[in-house]
């Protein structure tokens, strides 16, 4: 079975003023369809540019990443921004909602951008239900949210186009230790669900509901 | 309309509701400097072509002055074959010869003192000479008979009012009425300004008396011809090919009327374009403000952009958010100020023309369309440049952005 993403012999490297800055140094890794996987490593070690680069926001200096076997190097910027929104979840530690839109409209964003126009809010309900979020929210836009409120709102948001992978950037880092164990068997229930499951941490705990856990350090994968 | 982007805009006009207006307000003055004097211009075009529309299809012949001819009236200057400064009838006949089958009609003019009523104050009024036969096709009668008598004479509009004169009135010509009283038939229509003869202001005799007091056979001042059959430029061609063979020796000078009028509105459409051009400057200060707070609205949101991007929103679906606001403020700017610069062109209309009769005309309204296109033209070209940076901002720098 073909993997959801494969990295092979990645380098990344951040041209600077003071001199070049390399954040990945050929890495090569696959990631199956149902795995349930926590990046870790100390600041500065190259998760974030290793999740930009699995999110399709960057590309690599050298080296081939594959998403469901296309190559993104082949890609145009429209073809990367469809296969964020249609392929990947993304779920940031800040929760990144939209303040102007209500959860719905939220949740909905990503069907919008697909179809142009307003769509059957019955899906996102469906996938809000499915987050735990308590109805009575829906309507409410994401400043009236507790943090724990927002991330599910965010998750939500993250699983409407049934994306081949959520990528999870610190997804309890912004919460109390109580909401985030509810987050993260939250997505261990999605995990089981057959949803591939990226998150990028630094707390062991969280590491501790995955499968998988690949250590990078000075951009190299160490375990 | 009602993709996300379009709510989205909407929903940050209403959440910066006063630095919106602001800018709005920007745009309203733009638009209402533009389409007011717009209307302005075109309704002082308008009035000055019905109270010059009367004269229209004259030719006016003059003796050669020089310096080309006077269509106000004769003034010096000499002729080959002719009296010094006049027509003479041997002219006159050629002139109606050439014309025809439009009427040629001489004219003799004089300034001359006149005293209307016992113990009034001498004035001195402009007198033309017309043959009797030709003046109904000349002027119109607003009170009156049309004068058949040598004794008799017709007075223009503004001369009756200001002296109080009436049909059956008696005016004395020349110093202490030597040159005889003359009994008023008729008040002529008011003309306004005319290439051919300016009556408002004149008494009109007939040629026989003019010719008997004043000594004058057969020489004319001007010779009008009426174009009824053909065009001006025609008539005016044929009589100057006639008359000044030479060039360098032109005995006449041949105005036509329709090509005066023609360099008059051209005149007028240049002062419009200016003035407007003028209320035009606003727009473009308002459209600087637009572009700074696109640009407020763009580095506010640098974060929400980045998200959007990384879920998957193109760089168009961006731009397209910050056009759509650039576009709101241009439509709601645009529309209430081309409403308002109906009242203004009403007020600045009433105020310095005196009428607002031209005010709903297809040509005073065609400025506020303009105006409201220019406004919202105005807008998105502002508001594209920001629109371009925001749909172009590098996804991850703008998530980092706080």
């Amino acid at each position: 079975m073909q993997p959801v993403i494969q990295f092979s012999d990645v380098t990344k490297i951040y041209p600077l003023r003071a001199g070049d800055v390399t954040a990945l140094d050929h890495i090569s890794f696959e990631v199956e369809r149902g795995e349930f996987i926590a990046v870790m490593g100390p600041s500065g070690s190259g998760k974030s540019t290793l999740l930009n680069l699995m999110g399709c926001l960057d590309t690599p200096t050298s080296g081939d990443i594959f998403i469901g076997g296309s190559r993104v190097r082949d890609m145009s910027d429209d073809q990367l921004t469809d296969l964020r929104r249609d392929r990947i979840g993304f779920i940031f530690q800040y929760f990144n909602l939209f303040p102007l839109l209500n959860v719905i409209e939220n949740v909905n964003f990503p069907l919008m951008l697909k179809s142009g126009t307003v769509v059957d809010p019955k899906k996102a309900l469906e996938v809000l239900r499915a987050v735990q979020l308590e109805e009575e929210l829906y309507t409410h836009t994401s400043l009236e949210l507790s943090g724990g409120q927002q991330q599910r709102v965010a998750i939500a948001r993250a699983l409407i186009n049934n994306p081949d992978i959520l990528l999870c950037d610190e997804p309890t880092g912004n919460l109390d230790s109580r909401t985030g164990k509810s987050i993260m068997q939250l997505m261990t229930d999605l995990n089981k669900k057959g949803s591939t499951i990226i998150v990028i941490t630094h707390d062991p705990m969280v590491a501790e509901y995955t499968k998988r856990t690949i250590r990078i350090e000075d951009g190299r994968i160490a375990s | 309309m009602s993709t996300i982007f379009w709510e989205i805009s909407k929903r940050n006009i209403r959440l910066h509701l006063l630095r919106s207006s602001l800018a709005m307000l920007g745009i309203v003055i733009g638009v209402v400097a533009i389409a007011a004097m717009g209307i302005l211009g075109s309704s002082m075009v308008l009035m000055v072509s019905d109270t010059l529309s009367s004269v229209g299809d004259s030719v006016i012949v003059t003796p050669y002055s020089g310096g080309g001819g006077n269509p106000m009236g004769p003034s010096g200057g000499s002729s080959g074959t002719m009296t010094s400064m006049k027509l003479t009838d041997q002219d006159f006949q050629k002139i109606k010869r050439i014309a025809a089958p439009n009427v040629a009609i001489p004219v003799l003019q004089t300034a001359e003192h006149m005293r209307v009523g016992v113990g009034s104050e001498d004035i001195v009024a402009t007198m033309y000479g017309l043959p009797p036969e030709d003046v109904p096709g000349l002027l119109i009668l607003s009170a009156g008979g049309y004068n058949s008598g040598e004794s008799g004479c017709l007075v223009g509009s503004t001369f009756a009012d200001d002296h109080n004169i009436n049909v059956g009135s008696r005016i004395s010509i020349g110093i202490n009425g030597e040159k005889g009283t003359l009994r008023v038939t008729g008040i002529i229509e008011e003309r306004g300004m005319s290439f051919d003869v300016s009556t408002d202001n004149a008494v009109v005799v007939t040629k026989d008396w003019f010719e008997t007091t004043y000594d004058r056979n057969d020489e004319y001042d001007q010779v009008v011809v009426k174009v009824k059959s053909g065009d001006t430029a025609d008539v005016k061609t044929a009589i100057e090919n006639q008359f000044n063979r030479n060039p360098r020796q032109k005995t006449v000078s041949v105005t036509d009327s329709n090509e005066l009028l023609a360099t008059i509105y051209e005149t007028f459409g240049t002062i419009t374009t200016f003035v407007t051009a003028i209320g035009g400057i606003s727009m473009i200060v308002a459209g600087v403000s637009i572009f700074n707070i696109m640009m407020m609205s763009v580095t506010e949101r640098i974060k929400e952009i980045g998200i959007m991007r990384s879920i998957g929103t193109r760089k168009y679906g961006v731009m397209r958010m910050f056009l759509y606001e650039a576009a709101i403020i241009g439509v709601v700017g645009s529309v209430i100020g081309g409403v308002l610069s109906l009242v203004a062109g009403y007020a600045m209309s009433a105020f310095m023309l005196q009428t607002t009769k031209y005010l709903f005309t297809v040509s005073s309204m065609i400025p506020v369309v303009e105006g409201i296109l220019f406004g919202i033209v105005v807008c998105l070209a502002c508001g594209f440049y920001p629109a371009w940076q925001a749909a172009n901002l590098n996804p991850i720098d703008a998530l980092r952005h706080e």
